[in-house]
């Protein structure tokens, strides 16, 4: 069996089956732990904690003002290689046909030359965020070993990505081939590192609201 | 076609006898080197080493096959210069195409094995037979792994012509039940070249053949020991349709607006962009056309295993799943183990409640 | 693919590199060749091409395992030569860059086998007419 064979073969298949298993168990577990009551007089006119949650997720969008410079870099960092990786992921005819194979809908593709570009600026954003998380001292110390390896797993697959569709470095078969393992390894890793927050973001950002909302502040 | 008895003698002379003139084996290199990349100016001095050198001995032998490699090479009915790789060997066995049978034919064979000991080249087209010692295939009573064990050890070179004798082909696609092999597993102590292929090229068979005459050596090979010449560019590196997949211009269907305009095979399953092989620029037929200029997508047949790759109309960038249902499967597993996490959270939780009211009632109990 | 007839510029690179074969040619007399089958050319190329060569005073058609073509450009020292394969389709096409190119000439081993059979031949007729 050749590399290539096994990357489409057995390593996908048993990184979506981890995938799906890490994540089916990690949502299941979270939203069905049991919650701890929040025994807080609700302020009066305080937001219903739908709203308290939607509009604590709406605002975490933007930095809130009296932020400087740096960290507004940093969100529309954040955006560009998020928009880049989506473009990428649900924008390459390529990725479109594995997609059709898993689930059997399909969509227009873009240009290859969009998603080129579109990978060269993804590349350059996620290592501009790096770069930020290895200067800024606050940023060094909240990161952990869990963070920087997310942030390889992500960009692995956008440089092998780029690499095999410019047919540089080894053969095509090689580079398809690897640039598959790679997300393979990305699609594992998902349910159990940073990754997770695909998901989780829309519960933290909301419960925050929530939790805040109730006592009559925005956040 | 060699009737056999051309004991010594060289090409050149071979050919005065039959009246044929330098002219056309000077045409023959003119022809080799356009196919084998060489530069045009080495036509002169090939002509001279062939003329030279003598006639190769061939022992061609037929193992799993259906004879498409035979047919590749000898397809072309009246002699023109294609043809004249016959001139430059003397197939002195060919299990397929020789008159005589039976034990006449096994005498033949030895008879040549034994004129041209050490100086043959053996190629094989099909695939050897292993399960049961190879008793799945064989031939006057011979298993064909016993003939070739046999017949390659008095061999110079082996040349395995098509992708059953190169890779097993399609005897070895799953669930291989005579238990196929490559020639190149068999015989490992002689230099063995695969020329694969479903069917290979015949420039490609009678290429790399007249390169070993000419040259005294072989040829470049890759890491599947295919010779560079014809195997070192995909199909999609030369394919003409190339410009469209560049774009992301696909056919998504074989009679859509994209199919009619010439837009690129990749949707449809085309393999190109991991196939080895010359038929984008030797194309077939002389040079008429080749598959995806017919309008299908590359099957990927001159590499390993092309039958087990999940398809021919499977893109290549879709995965191929052994077994769906493992997802399936994987997801009852989370859902279960989500579950499970959560009924012991609230079994904690309940146990924990218990004993704190439990803990407090005795408190209340104790007091005066 | 004859039937598509778009340039692709390679006609002219081609030019520029027989004008400078060609002037190496008359300079040291060193020959050269360039082969038309493996470059990519498109029908239009090959028209463009045959057009700016043009033809010459001397061409030649001969029969030898297949028909082939040769024909001097308007540019002495510039040939251009077509083997035709089986159905007459091209096997081989070549722009050399000779004085005279290989194919034309006898070579030194079909003339030591002519003139071994002519005199043969003569020394049977002599013999014939002998014996008359
Ligand atoms: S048709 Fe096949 S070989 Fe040609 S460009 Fe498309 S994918 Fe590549």
């Amino acid at each position: 069996m050749s590399l290539l064979d096994f990357a489409r073969g057995p390593a996908i298949e048993v990184a979506l089956a981890v995938f799906t298993l890490g994540v089916m168990w990690r949502l299941i577990s979270l939203l069905g732990l049991p919650w701890a009551k929040d025994r807080t007089v609700r302020r009066a006119g305080a937001p219903s904690d739908f709203s308290a949650g939607v509009s604590g997720f709406i605002r975490h969008l933007w930095v809130p003002k009296g932020f400087g410079m740096t960290s507004r870099f940093a969100l529309i960092n954040g955006y560009v290689f998020h928009l880049g990786l989506a473009i990428i992921f649900f924008g390459f005819v390529q990725h479109i046909l594995f997609l059709r194979g898993l689930f059997g809908v399909s969509w227009p593709g873009l240009p290859t030359s969009v998603i080129s570009i579109a990978a060269v600026v993804t590349l350059g954003s996620l290592v501009a965020a790096l770069v930020r998380r290895m200067t800024s001292p606050v940023m060094r110390l909240i990161s952990t070993a869990n963070d920087y390896f997310t942030w390889l797993i992500t960009t692995l697959p956008v440089l092998t990505g780029l690499l095999a569709v410019s047919h540089l470095g080894a053969r095509y078969e090689t580079l398809l081939a690897i640039h598959i393992l790679t997300v393979a390894a990305l699609l594992i890793w998902f349910p159990f590192g940073k990754l997770m927050h695909a998901f989780l973001v829309f519960l933290t950002r909301a419960e925050t609201g929530v939790f805040y909302g109730r006592r009559g502040v925005k956040i | 076609m060699s009737d056999g008895n051309h004991p010594g003698g060289t090409i050149g002379e071979a050919l005065l006898a039959r009246g044929i003139s330098r002219r056309s084996l000077l045409k023959y290199t003119g022809y080799l080197a356009s196919i084998l990349a060489l530069p045009p100016m080495a036509s002169r001095a090939m002509a001279d080493a062939l003329a030279k050198a003598p006639r190769q001995s061939v022992i061609w032998l037929s193992f799993q096959e259906c004879t498409g490699c035979t047919e590749s090479l000898t397809r072309s009915f009246n002699p023109t210069l294609e043809d004249m790789i016959f001139d430059l060997i003397s197939l002195d066995y060919h299990e397929t195409l020789m008159a005589v049978s039976g034990a006449a034919a096994e005498e033949a064979m030895q008879a040549a094995r034994a004129a041209n000991k050490g100086k043959y080249v053996l190629v094989v087209d099909g695939s050897v037979s292993t399960a049961e010692g190879g008793i799945y295939s064989t031939n006057a009573g011979k298993t064909n792994l016993a003939t070739l064990k046999d017949m390659a050890s008095d061999a110079a070179a082996v040349l395995s012509v098509g992708t059953c004798a190169a890779f097993g082909g399609i005897p070895h696609a799953k669930p291989n039940p005579t238990g196929a092999v490559p020639v190149s597993e068999i015989v490992t102590d002689k230099p063995v070249i695969n020329i694969p292929g479903c069917p290979p090229i015949p420039e490609a068979i009678a290429g790399t053949v007249a390169y070993i005459i000419t040259f005294g050596k072989l040829p470049d090979l890759d890491h599947l020991s295919r010779p560079k010449a014809f195997f070192g560019d995909s199909i999609h590196d030369r394919c003409y349709r190339r410009p469209f997949y560049d774009k992301g211009l696909f056919a998504k269907s074989f009679d859509d607006e994209g199919a009619r305009n010439g837009w690129c095979l990749y949707e449809v399953g085309c393999k190109g962009p991991v196939t080895y092989n010359a038929c984008a620029t030797l194309k077939w037929n002389g040079g008429v056309s080749f598959p995806i200029q017919s309008g299908h997508g590359c099957l990927g047949c001159s590499e390993p295993d092309f039958w087990d790759r999940g398809g021919f109309y499977k893109p290549l960038s879709a995965s191929v799943m052994g077994n769906p249902a493992i997802i399936g499967g994987a997801a009852v597993a989370g859902i279960v183990a989500g579950a499970a996490s959560v009924a012991l959270a609230r079994k904690r939780r309940a146990e924990a409640l218990a004993a704190q009211s439990k803990a407090s009632a005795a408190a209340q109990e104790k007091m005066p | 693919m004859s039937e598509e007839s778009p340039r692709t510029g390679m006609a002219q690179s081609l030019l520029r590199e027989i004008a400078r074969a060609l002037a190496a040619l008359a300079e040291t007399g060193a020959c050269d060749a360039i082969d038309l089958r493996s470059l990519p050319l498109t029908g239009g190329d090959r028209a463009d091409l045959e057009t700016a060569l043009g033809r010459g005073e001397v061409a030649a058609t001969f029969d030898a395992s297949g028909q082939s073509e040769v024909w001097e450009t308007r540019h002495a020292g510039v040939w251009w030569v077509r083997h035709l394969g089986g159905d007459g389709r091209v096997a081989a096409e070549t722009i050399e860059i000779t004085p005279i190119p290989d194919i034309l000439a006898a070579h030194p081993d079909d003339i030591r086998a002519s003139a071994a059979a002519l005199m043969a031949e003569l020394a049977e007729t002599t013999e014939e007419t002998a014996h008359v």
